[in-house]
């Protein structure tokens, strides 16, 4: 790989893989950074001013990409306005976009399957600032070829490795900028039910198909949809948001993303070519301003994009994703206008 | 076209689901118009929520505010 030029960065505008040796010359910089890789890899960074969070997965200018522990990919905040870093627990969430600056946006990391991953599901779009100092981000994951293995988010500032704590950078832009936050979302309502919860959460146990009440788990059989390929779809005003089938255990639906009642939700219609529907969903989006992006691994596995491009983004491939609430099998990008 | 004032009955429009009446493809006003539907607040807190909104993002609502006249 070759060895970043510091001097030429002049600490710009770098969203990308780096060896371990260059992403903590750009922390010992004083770089305000977003870092994403396998925890031996950060387990090896420096303090510093960065947030950190586990996967192996990534999407890059070269293609989608599984990389091993020699490698990070970093995302540097710098150039913009002030970048502070700070940690929460499940009982601060709402500090995310409380704290976050006036004029800019949160970026927050959030371990999988983790106290703060749940409340923060349930809670984010009712947030005050919610709409006002908006937030992206990620679930941190894991290798799922490894057995047993665990998600964890990092506070650079301690090096900690935490799994049960949100890691935020809180990044302010300067006068005359502005966030615009983002979603791209291959995924369409199939159009053969409508269907409703009468209760919020990760694992419903009933679900209201066309006005009849059934089992949710009966009626994910009923459709052939346990494997989890096609999302729920639920239209926010127009907004496709999806929830994901993660699996079925007896008479148990769980989801990767929480369902909400008031919501009518659809299963989507199945997409032969993910690639290439991503192209097609990128030529309507501006990439001007393109600052940072994630997509999930529902679509890096089902549409197999290891080796292929998604459009221009790069970011990493993780286990929810963060558009002012958790959404899945979605890139979410934010740009800078 | 420049913003209604605070006082201006369209914002009262909008938080009682005007919002839905949007051609907007502005992630953000989707879904705080989901959030203002399934809310239970007065509608003059919802409508202030709204004010709010289109203040603090006025320059990326140009087509949201160029619909407001019509609703």
């Amino acid at each position: 790989m070759k060895s970043l030029n510091l001097a030429a960065s002049d600490l710009g505008r770098i969203n990308t893989l780096l060896s371990l040796d260059d992403a903590a010359a750009l922390i010992n910089a004083g770089a305000p950074l977003a870092v994403a890789g396998r925890k031996e890899a950060l387990d090896q960074l420096p303090k510093g001013k960065w947030i950190g969070g586990t996967t192996p997965y990534f999407l890059t200018g070269e293609g989608g990409q599984i990389i091993d522990a020699s490698q990070v990919f970093v995302t540097d905040f710098s150039g913009l306005g002030a970048v502070d870093v700070v940690v929460y627990d499940e009982h601060g969430l709402q500090g995310i976009t409380d704290d976050a600056p006036e004029n800019g946006f949160a970026l927050a990391i959030l371990p999988f399957q983790s106290a703060v991953h749940r409340r923060f599901a349930a809670e984010a779009s009712s947030y005050p600032q919610a709409f006002l100092k908006p937030t992206v981000g990620w679930i941190a994951g894991f290798d799922l070829g490894e057995a047993g293995a665990k998600a964890y988010v990092y506070n650079g500032l301690t090096g900690e490795a935490l799994d049960n704590r949100v890691a935020v950078l809180h990044v302010a832009l300067e006068d005359g900028q502005m966030p615009a936050v983002e979603i791209v979302n291959i995924f369409e309502a199939d159009g053969v039910d409508v269907i409703r919860f009468t209760e919020a959460g990760f694992s419903p146990a009933e679900v209201v198909v066309n006005g009849e009440t059934v089992k949710f788990a009966d009626y994910v059989r009923s459709r052939g949809r346990e494997d989890g390929r096609l999302p729920l779809v639920g239209d926010y005003s127009g907004a496709r948001i999806n929830s994901s089938i993660r699996l079925i255990e007896g008479d148990t639906v769980h989801l990767y993303a929480p369902v909400f009642p008031g919501i009518d939700y659809s299963f989507a219609a199945p997409v032969d070519d993910y690639a290439a529907a991503f192209q097609s969903e990128f030529a309507a989006h501006s990439q001007d301003g393109a600052l940072w992006s994630c997509n999930c691994i529902l679509n890096f596995l089902f549409g197999e994009l290891e080796g292929k491009t998604v459009g221009s983004v790069a970011g990493p491939v993780t286990f929810g994703e963060v558009a002012y609430q958790l959404v899945n099998q979605t890139l979410v990008q934010v740009r800078v206008l | 076209m420049a913003l209604p004032p605070k006082s201006a009955p369209v914002w009262q429009k909008l938080a009682s689901g005007g919002m839905k009446k949007l051609r907007t493809s502005n992630l953000g006003a989707q879904m705080l118009s989901q959030r203002l539907e399934l809310s239970k607040l007065p509608i003059t807190q919802k409508a202030d929520e709204v004010y709010d909104f289109f203040v603090k993002w006025e320059r990326g609502l140009t087509n949201e505010i160029a619909q407001l006249g019509s609703l």
